[in-house]
């Protein structure tokens, strides 16, 4: 926490201001759709960064992390449908099934690096989709193969986890977001951080300080799929439909990458930057060319991708918060070069 | 008792024998160097002892316990620490984020191992170094920083693989001095080494590896008489015209 507030006071006041706004901007915006555009910028934000905990900061690109979102929603929804269990303990149920998946992935997969660590995880995503399509019902739960399930509509009220308005749904997620936020934050100035930034970029040298490597990597692993699954139970609880090509897809899971690329991986507001900058392109393309070109929005950030990755390779988190801090310093430099031109005069 | 104790150690790769039957001893305090031609199990010799491979038979006692066939990590957590002859620096991250990384193996909290790194940096003059992103030093400085993190860690004893190959004779002159502080704060070293200037100057006994073997051991001018070294290195012939 000390840490936290030894940021510049202009770094803090800029935050403060931000998350006001934020907090006041369903009092702003009424229309429901924008507020569903704004939501869902913020649950891709917080996909993404559940996701850079091992795609940013243990060196590895995961694309496959729709399978413990998915298994976050199908849990909670399951539960709901079938014993009326509250979605908020199901959340609780389907995070700690997504951590055990997780951790039984990702200890020989994690020992996989670069491109085939990726593979390994497109496969298990994949893998999850199509299972779950071809299947009916598992014991009392009924999944309804590729038709998916729509959730039984209750009153709105908070144990039930459904709302009539969209106000709701957008604390509730802006809440979840500054949560993993802070929980990055804290892990990048740990122990915990700097081993996996250390074994993510050189293994053998990491061991050798006395590393163990592959533990770290599945702490992230197990972080990281608790989190993506308690916003699957969110995604859930907002559409009140799921269905497999939805949440368990390699769209989804693209998605996130693409985010996190562009924005930025391995930094705590990349994840963040890049949500605000695809998550309103995917929703006009999907809008307006959804039914003529389907699945543009993923060519558009393919094409973004390339160009960012050509000239930022660290993602677009760089270059703004140099253009920011250009922004913030400027005045006080002016201020300085102006006491320091008279005296230059004088001599 | 020795605080390194290696016995008959053996590594095979499936039929080539890299390191045959070597044993060596390595008293607290001492600087112990490691000599050989190129190919000569050196490296393996070291890889073995630091871990990275386990030895196919043969016992290494460190302050009185086995650790042959632990893993780096155990290793390193038991005092040894080693450095690497390819440099391996954490590329992306500046010079004090590299050595805060070795430090964290002697506490837990961030602040108390940003002080043990600023130590050993400002022991080792990198220092007004600290903010470099550690990609855009350059080699002298990298072998430095590899020391540094090495150094963080505390060990009681280090294993220095080759920290003077691809430097300068300038350099490595600059380099001697810096191995001695380090011995002198209380580490024990066994450093390997192509350069006989160096090895000859900072160890107080030397092991010499030929073909997996070890072929002298002892103080290092005796060793450097030796007939069997001087044919390792410069062949038959050579033994003859001395005589």
């Amino acid at each position: 926490m000390k840490q936290l507030l030894n940021q510049k006071p202009i770094i803090l006041l800029i935050s403060a201001l931000l998350i006001g706004a934020l907090l006041i901007l369903p009092l702003v915006v009424t229309n429901p759709s924008l507020m569903q555009i704004f939501i869902l910028i913020i649950l891709y934000a917080y996909f993404t960064s559940t996701w850079n905990f091992v795609g940013g900061f243990a060196g590895v690109l995961p694309l496959g992390h729709s399978a413990f979102i998915g298994i976050g929603a199908y849990t909670s929804t399951v539960l709901f449908q079938t014993y009326g269990i509250s979605p908020w303990f199901g959340m609780l149920v389907g995070g700690l099934l997504a951590a055990l998946v997780g951790i039984i992935i990702g200890l020989p997969t994690l020992k996989l690096r670069g491109a085939y660590f990726a593979l390994a995880t497109i496969a298990v995503g994949e893998g999850l989709r199509v299972l779950v399509e071809n299947v009916k019902e598992v014991g009392p739960f009924k999944l309804n193969g590729p038709s998916g399930i729509s959730l039984p509509l209750t009153e709105s009220a908070f144990m039930n986890f459904q709302f009539d308005s969209k106000a709701p749904y957008y604390y509730i997620i802006l809440i979840m977001l500054l949560i993993v936020l802070l929980l990055t934050y804290f892990m990048m100035n740990s122990k915990v951080g700097y081993y996996l930034a250390a074994g993510g970029e050189e293994p053998e040298a990491a061991e050798a300080l006395g590393i163990k490597v592959a533990r770290y990597k599945l702490i992230a692993m197990l972080v990281s799929c608790f989190l993506a699954a308690l916003g699957g139970t969110f995604y859930a609880q907002l559409m009140l439909y799921i269905y497999p090509k939805s949440i368990l897809g390699l769209d989804l899971s693209f998605e996130i990458a693409f985010i996190a690329l562009i924005g930025g991986r391995g930094t705590i507001l990349g994840p963040v930057l890049g949500a605000l900058l695809l998550r309103p392109v995917s929703d006009l393309t999907r809008i307006y060319l959804g039914s003529s070109l389907p699945g543009l929005h993923l060519v558009i950030f393919g094409l973004v991708l390339i160009v960012v990755m050509r000239y930022y390779p660290k993602g677009l988190v760089e270059p703004v918060k140099q253009l920011l801090e250009r922004f913030i310093h400027k005045p006080a430099r002016d201020k300085a070069n102006n006491q320091s031109n008279p005296s230059s005069r004088q001599e | 008792m020795a605080l390194l104790e290696v016995k008959n150690l053996t590594k095979k790769f499936s039929g080539l024998i890299a390191v045959n039957e070597v044993s060596m001893s390595v008293e607290e305090g001492q600087i112990v160097g490691v000599i050989g031609p190129n190919g000569a199990g050196k490296t393996t010799l070291f890889n073995c002892i630091a871990g990275a491979f386990p030895p196919s038979s043969g016992s290494i006692l460190f302050d009185g316990q086995e650790i042959a066939g632990k893993k780096p990590y155990e290793i390193c957590q038991a005092g040894i620490t080693r450095t690497f002859q390819v440099v391996k620096p954490f590329a992306s991250k500046s010079v004090l984020y590299n050595t805060v990384v070795g430090a964290f193996a002697t506490t837990p909290h961030l602040h108390e191992a940003e002080a043990k790194a600023i130590e050993v940096l400002k022991f080792l003059d990198l220092y007004d170094k600290k903010e470099i992103i550690s990609k855009s030093l350059t080699l002298p400085e990298r072998k430095k920083l590899e020391l540094a993190r090495a150094l963080a860690t505390e060990p009681k004893l280090l294993l220095l693989d080759e920290v003077m190959a691809g430097l300068r004779p300038s350099e490595v002159t600059e380099m001697l001095p810096i191995i001695r502080k380090i011995n002198e704060s209380g580490v024990t070293i066994v450093i390997v080494e192509h350069i006989m200037q160096a090895i000859m100057n900072l160890s107080e006994q030397i092991y010499v590896i030929s073909f997996g073997k070890k072929i002298a051991e002892g103080d290092p001018h005796k060793v450097v008489a030796d007939e069997e070294v001087i044919k390792a290195y410069l062949g038959d012939e050579y033994v003859a015209t001395q005589h």
